[in-house]
């Protein structure tokens, strides 16, 4: 047995000590496997990925501008679980939210992992990039991160903060909030930073991209806004489970009623799940038992670039737009519509009004194409 | 002064103009209905999805029609009209055909077969339906025609307008510009036949004005 999945008896002894068996390690190795999309022959070699990183993966998680909502993600599980299996193979050797260590102590565990290098960065929180908004222990969080993506193998956003800036960018943004991605480019570090957006970040996303690095050696694919095809290729519409309901024009009008009981669509309730790419529907959150449209809430897009503003009203089924040139002036497209088809109408009947007023249709020579 | 008829639209022209109508009227109520489905489906309907269905077909049939008429703008055997969109000719003589309808001038020029004013409408209203076809495919998940991966292939038009949710916007907004044109278009349309009596708006029916003939 321990020749065909070829992990190490050392290995399994240590993850039987931590209260895991080896059935549930390849179990967990097996869900991995499938998705990512790869075959079961696959199994073993994540097996032996994850044995190899349980030697030498270290993990520098760094908290900056966010709630520590997506910590609460990876720390909320009711049992050893798949994010606890690997965060503690792969070494997280600091992460301020979870750590025992504090003050000094801790600050030297984090230079002491900067200078080994070789370490996979993971972000969470937005940069503030205004000076003296957000600062550690003296230091800038944008020069704390200018000075840790440099010796790291691979740099992870997780989480809508660290992404794009999510809550905390959101109007008005008095600190100037950004994204990683953002923020290193105006420090003018050139690195790829993988983005895994949501809020908080699912942690199976996580695992999966860590698993799939390890595995390769490589990043995954990722689309335009950085974040991994495999995750976030899929429109959460076309994999919702209450989809069947918006192809039959079943749809919810108001919480509390009868419609909401049956579970159908929400779409009219401001889901934002036709415009939102995402895995959610099939990978779930909190050890894959609910996710927000299961729970019966509307999805409010915050796997998605520019979330929360060009989303937000959340119980709407389309975002206010801002007419450029007024300022302050909001309007739904549907009054915008409404209005320009009006003044429109309008226009038409004060022209029909003044053409029969000027005798035009009358008279023979006066005018008209000849 | 004897009046004649005059064989304005041949039955290409005629047929891609009723495909376009019958198109822009599916679509605009489909679409209204995918923006809010003002009526609900019953247990064993599929309503949504067929109203999506016709939304996407109809588009196909426009942007086809669209490009049908630039076809015969260029290549028709009937009038090869491509120089009545002129921009510079129609820029110089648009003065004329505003102060026309604004009731400044009495009369205007004799034009070709389009005024500058349509012209413009027209080349415009053109620019706006490839613009409602981009924005539409890239809020599409499908395969355009069968071999084009629209989310992906259109990824570039969110990214210019700042994201999905936007391009719906404008892919809303410029359904209204396009009906706001055809009430427009069908009231001139009622007002040249109405003050040159010349049959204009039947003409799309029928394909024959009526050319006032001078002795």
């Amino acid at each position: 047995m321990e020749k065909k999945d070829g992990v190490g008896k050392q290995f399994l002894e240590a993850l039987e000590f931590q209260g895991i068996k080896r059935r549930d390690f390849l179990k967990f190795c097996g869900a991995t496997a499938a998705f990512l999309g790869l075959s079961d022959l696959y199994i073993p070699k994540i097996a032996r990925a994850i044995e190899k990183a349980s030697k030498r993966q270290p993990v520098v998680w760094l908290n900056f501008a966010s709630d520590s909502g997506c910590t609460e993600s990876l720390i909320k599980a009711t049992y050893p679980n798949a994010a606890e299996i690997v965060l503690d193979i792969l070494s997280v050797d600091y992460n301020e939210t979870i750590m025992a260590a504090a003050g000094k102590q801790a600050e030297e565990i984090l230079e002491k992992s900067k200078k080994d290098g070789g370490y996979i960065l993971i972000i969470e929180g937005g940069i503030p990039t205004k000076k003296g908004h957000g600062m550690i222990s003296g230091k800038e969080m944008i020069d704390i991160l200018k000075d840790f993506s440099g010796p790291a193998v691979a740099i992870l956003a997780v989480g809508s903060c660290a992404t794009f800036g999510g809550v905390p960018s959101a109007k008005p943004n008095p600190s100037e909030i950004v994204g990683v991605t953002e923020a290193l480019k105006r420090v003018g570090v050139n690195k790829p930073v993988i983005n895994l957006d949501l809020c908080p970040v699912n942690v199976e996303y996580l695992i999966g991209v860590v698993v799939n690095y390890l595995l390769l050696g490589k990043l995954p694919e990722l689309d335009s806004f950085g974040r991994p095809k495999m995750f976030y290729g899929q429109c959460i519409h076309d994999n919702c489970e209450r989809r069947a309901h918006f192809d039959a024009g079943r749809f919810v009008e108001q919480f509390g009623s009868n419609e909401e009981a049956l579970g159908y669509c929400l779409y009219k309730m401001g889901c934002k799940g036709p415009m939102t790419y995402s895995a959610c529907p099939k990978i779930l959150y909190n050890d894959r038992i609910s996710w927000c449209i299961k729970a019966g809430a509307p999805f409010i897009g915050c796997a998605e670039h520019g979330w929360p503003d060009k989303f937000a009203g959340f119980y709407e089924r389309l975002p206010d737009v801002k007419i450029p040139g007024i300022a302050g002036v909001e309007a739904t497209a549907d009054k915008i519509g409404a209005i320009a088809g009006v003044a429109t109408a309008a226009g038409i009947a004060v022209h029909a009004i003044a053409t029969a007023a000027s005798g035009r249709a009358k008279g023979e020579k006066k005018g008209g194409e000849e | 002064m004897a009046e004649e008829l005059k064989y304005e639209w041949n039955f290409a022209f005629r047929l891609d103009h009723w495909v376009r109508v019958s198109a822009i009227a599916i679509l605009v109520f489909t679409g209204f209905y995918i923006h809010w489905p003002f009526f609900g489906g019953g247990p064993d309907s599929f309503l949504m999805a067929w109203m999506r269905f016709f939304h996407f077909v109809s588009a196909y049939a426009l942007v086809l029609g669209l490009i049908v008429r630039a076809y015969l703008a260029f290549n028709s055997a009937f009038d090869r009209d491509w120089k009545d969109f002129g921009i510079f000719r129609n820029l110089r003589d648009l003065p004329d055909i505003i102060g026309y309808y604004l009731f400044i001038k009495g009369t205007h020029k004799d034009y070709r077969k389009y005024n500058p004013l349509q012209a413009f409408a027209y080349l415009f209203i053109g620019l706006l339906i490839i613009f409602t076809a981009f924005t539409g495919a890239a809020i599409y998940n499908g395969k355009a025609f069968g071999v084009l991966n629209t989310a992906e292939s259109f990824m570039w038009v969110n990214t210019l307008l700042g994201g999905e949710s936007y391009t719906r916007i404008w892919h809303f907004l410029s359904m209204w510009v396009i009906i706001i044109f055809v009430g427009v278009h069908v009231y001139m349309s009622i007002l040249q036949t109405a003050v040159g009596k010349d049959r204009t708006f039947t003409s799309i029916l029928t394909g024959y004005k009526l050319k006032k003939k001078t002795p």
